[in-house]
Order: C-alpha cells, then structure tokens, then sequence
C-alpha cells in the first residue's frame, strides 16, 4: 500500500474547494437556525441529559460529516466514467489500497467539517461544555462517519452517472431522517426509532452525544459500524478488481 | 538475451455473452520487437490487450507477461500502458496526473524525466481539460512511462492526432524503442502499423489472420491494380470480357472508371488497351496495406461463412 499515493489522493480531493462548501453550508444554516430556535433559553434535552444547544450542534455536524462523505460518490462516478479506473488497475495500486485512499480522503474532509461546525457552534451561542466533551464528540462522529465513507465508495462503483444522483438522494435522506439527524426521534413514530437502531447514521449521532457526554456503552454503536464497515469494505475491494474490464 | 517472452497468449478466448470478442489467440512477442495490432473496429484489439494486462479474465486459454501472471509485472512497474479513452482526471494538471500515478508505482521516474520523455514539459502545468487530442495523447504516455517500464502497450495511441502531432508522438516512441524495449500497440491506421512496427499481426473477428513483417503481410496480396477510364456504355459482356483478361482477381466498375485487379498486370494492361483503344487517365498500381488488409479480412470472412 502506498503511503505517497494516499496522501496525494487525499489532498487533491481536500483543494476542491467547491464542492467542500456546499457541504459546510447547509448544516451551518441549519445549525443557526435551529440552535437559535431550541438552544438559546439553555433548555436541557431529557433523552441525553445534554443541552439542546449540544444536541443540535452533534446532530448538524454529524450531518454535515456525512454529507462530506457520502458526497465521495459522485467524484467516483466521475472518475469511473472518464477510466481513472482503469488506470489505477495498471499501477501496483490494490484493492484495499483504493479503498483506504478513497475512505482517509474522506476521512479528511469531514474532519473539517465537524471541526468547522462545532467552532462556530460554540463561538456563537457561547456554549458551556468542557473542552474534552467536544473533543470526545468530535471523534466520536469523526469514527461514525467510516461506513460512510463506504456507502460513498460502493455508490460510486455501482452506480452510473445517470443515477447516482437519485440513488445518492435517498440514500442521503434515508439516513439523514431515520437517523435522526435533522429532526430528534422521539418527537418520531416509534417504529423510525426501532429502525434507527440498525442504520449507521442513528450511531453516528449517539457516538458524538456520547463523546458530548463522556459516558455511555460504547459496545453497540462499535458492533453496529464495525459490522458495516467490514462488509462494505468487502463489496467495494471485490468489485475493484472486476471493475477494471470493459463490459 | 533475455529467452522468456515478454508477452505469450495461448489459446486466449473471450465471450461476452453470445458475442465472441476473442476467438482462440496464440501469440509470443520476444523481448525488443515493436508489434502492431492492426484490425477494424471490433476486431478484438482492445479486449486481446485487457486479456493480456490481466484486467479481463478470459473464458479459455491463458496470457503471461515476463513469463508469469500479468498482475505481477503491473506490480513490479515493467507494464506502460496507454488504455482507450480519457483515463486522466481533467481538474488535475499534467504533472499532478503524472505525479500521482507515480506516487502509485514502487520504483517511478521522476516527474520531470517521464514528463520530457513524453515531451510533455511545455504542458506540464496544463489543466488536462485544456488539452489538445494530441497534447491528451502525450501526456497518457508520460503517465506511461512513469515507472520506467520494460514494456508498453498502447490502445490506439494516435487517435485524435493530427499529423504533426502523430509525428512527434512517434519520435518519442523512437526514443523509447532504442533502448531496446517491448512495444505492442493497437491500430487502424495502416500506414502507421506499416511504418513504425516491425512486425504486424492482423486482427479480425477476433482471429489472427496474418502475423509477419510489414513486407510480408504487404506480399500476401500480390498483383496489381489498373486503373482506366473508359467511354461509352458499359455491358454484362465488358465486364466478362474484362474478367477474362490474363490474371484479373476482380473488375470495379464507377462511373466511366474501371478497376482491375491482375496478378499478370503487364500481359492484362496490353490485351485491356488493344481492346479498349479509347481508354484514358491509365494508371497502374502496386497494392499497399489497405488492399492487404481488406483481402485477409475478406479471406477469413469468407472462411467463416463456409463453417457456418
């Protein structure tokens, strides 16, 4: 695998810059918005035990994360249909070694992103939160957002340019809502909460709150994403090397 | 001299489906020969180059490079490749392209090295969106040659080349050759496979129809065409009288012009002008790749149609 590869692969995708603030702008606007609207009186959510001020912030920079993520596939798509592929099949360059490029180059924009947004958060609504409880979020979401990085690789694989914007719409608000990570759950239909037990999304949210909070069973949302992780990690390495020949 | 060949196909045959793409291809390129695929679109070229990179697996047979799995040598860097289509990033310069492939390699060129053997420094800080046809071409090959290979293999590599552009293009594969390394590339430009490779392997319908030097392909079809106008009416019995001359193969009638194919082009061009006294704009000449090759795609089309 190759370290010089990776590295400049991850830094191309971080200089372009117009996608990247498309990325950061909606979560910003939602956050202003929304932390204004429920976090200002310093109100305290009684699901989490967090001020819903820190509820909104995780949950809009657990978004934004995502969308920077997620938002991979279409530079795959792109590179795919021009045959970048094909041409990283003729270099030493494996399957896992594309794989890993591709999820630190993602990796790296969401880091950004939660940084950015949770910055802001705080230097906007003067939120009382100690350092390491942000910092613990910020992780914790940062994590979160590697089956992400996934779904974004094998989107961009599997999907042609026709529709990889409808497939990346549903799978994008799919997760978004179920995940509860626009609106909270409770204030949902049951059932969505018993759903959102299995989507990577719903986890990547309680990773960040309990990072916020310090405390929480972390053995769960670790299986969950693991459990993601591994098997689209296989999908995307097996479809790699057939990805390669003309059809 | 290095005796394991650089290239062995055995019996290598691709289906897609009820299409059969390659067709039972034997072929071994010896180290220092500079081979062109030529064939018409669909001939199999692009599919026989993905068999032998190992980016295809095929439904029989098997391909080697340096004597082992394809993939091996890709790893080791011996393989250039210069693949149909865009297959370069256009937001990326020139160098960023070529720097990033390298950064893929274990044992690359500098940057700068693989960017002038391409003859690329001019446009090294171009966008790859703002390149020319031509320009496109090198700097695929400089993405090529960035890992020093032992051996390149290219897909159509002049195409959307102007002339002068071919021109330079093969200069620098000149370059590339003397040192005394592999080259196969695919073509439908006969003139170039004729110029520039020294030995020429005919595709069509996925088949080898043909595998020698330029010279010898060129010889499978002998004779000559002659070439007449003639006025007046034309007839079933002109046409079967010209057929009749010495060595005639084949009579073409457009418009007041007559074609004739004769392997006896000196004995059909004195008994065609005694009885057509009137012709006129008489020219007669040697056959070149383009007849070659439509006569061994013909022959092996035919060949076909008997089997079926």
């Amino acid at each position: 695998m190759s370290i010089a590869y990776i590295t400049l692969e991850s830094w191309r995708q971080l200089k372009n810059l117009r996608t990247f603030i498309f990325t950061f702008a909606v979560p910003l606007v939602m956050l202003l918005i929304f932390g204004g609207a429920y976090g200002s009186a310093g109100a305290v959510d009684q699901v989490t035990g967090l001020p819903w001020i820190v509820v909104t912030t995780v949950q809009m920079a657990g978004y934004g994360a995502m969308m920077a993520a997620l938002s991979q596939a279409f530079n795959i798509v792109t590179e795919r249909s021009l045959g970048w592929n094909r041409q990283l099949r003729i270099t030493p360059l494996t399957g896992a070694g594309y794989l890993v490029s591709k999820v630190i180059a993602a990796l790296a924009t969401s880091a950004i992103v939660i940084v950015a947004l949770i910055v802001i958060s705080v230097l906007t609504f003067h939120v009382q939160l100690p350092f390491a409880g942000w910092a613990m979020a910020a992780l914790g979401l940062w994590a979160g957002v590697i089956p992400f990085a996934l779904i974004a690789v094998l989107i961009g694989q599997f999907a042609k340019p026709s529709y990889a914007q409808p497939l990346f719409m549903v799978v994008f608000f799919g997760m978004a809502i179920i995940g509860g990570l626009w609106v909270p759950l409770q204030i949902m239909p049951s059932w969505v909460s018993n759903v959102a037990q299995i989507v990577p999304s719903y986890w990547l949210n309680r990773l960040g709150q309990m990072g916020a909070h310090q405390s929480g069973d972390i053995l769960e949302p670790v299986l969950v994403l693991l459990g993601w992780t591994v098997v689209l990690a296989a999908f995307i390495i097996w479809r790699y090397r057939r990805d390669a020949a003309r059809s | 001299m290095n005796q394991t060949p650089v290239i062995q196909l055995s019996g290598l045959r691709k289906t897609f489906g009820r299409l059969t793409a390659v067709d039972g291809i034997d072929l071994t390129v010896r180290a220092g020969e500079v081979v062109a695929l030529l064939g018409p679109n669909g001939a199999g070229k692009s599919t026989t180059i993905d068999l032998a990179l190992g980016l295809a697996h095929p439904t029989a047979g098997t391909a080697r490079l340096f004597g082992g799995d394809p993939r091996l040598a890709i790893q080791d860097g011996r393989v250039g490749v210069m693949l149909q289509g865009g297959a370069l990033l256009p937001t990326m310069t020139v160098a960023q392209s070529v720097a990033l492939i390298a950064a893929a390699h274990k044992h690359p060129l500098p940057v700068a090295e693989a960017l002038e053997r391409a003859k690329c420094t001019e446009i090294a800080k171009q966008r790859v969106s703002k390149l020319s046809g031509g320009q496109m071409q090198r700097a695929r090959f400089a993405v090529a040659v960035v890992s020093n290979p032992d051996l390149l293999i290219m897909d159509e590599p002049t195409a959307a080349m102007d002339v002068e552009a071919r021109r330079t293009f093969w200069q620098s594969m000149r370059e590339f050759t003397d040192e005394g390394r592999t080259v196969v590339f695919a073509t439908h430009y006969l003139d170039e496979a004729d110029t520039y490779a020294d030995r020429i392997v005919m595709l069509s319908a996925g088949s080898i129809v043909a595998d020698g030097t330029p010279n010898e392909v060129k010889a499978v079809v002998s004779g000559r065409r002659i070439r007449a106008n003639i006025d007046g009416e034309w007839t079933e019995g002109d046409e079967a009288e010209l057929l009749s001359l010495p060595g005639v193969r084949s009579v073409e009638r457009r418009g007041e012009q007559v074609t004739i194919v004769s392997d006896e082009p000196d004995a059909a061009l004195r008994a065609f002008l005694s009885r057509y006294a009137d012709a006129h704009d008489i020219e007669v000449t040697a056959h070149n790749m383009d007849d070659a090759f439509l006569a061994l795609t013909e022959a092996s089309r035919e060949k076909e149609g008997v089997l079926a």
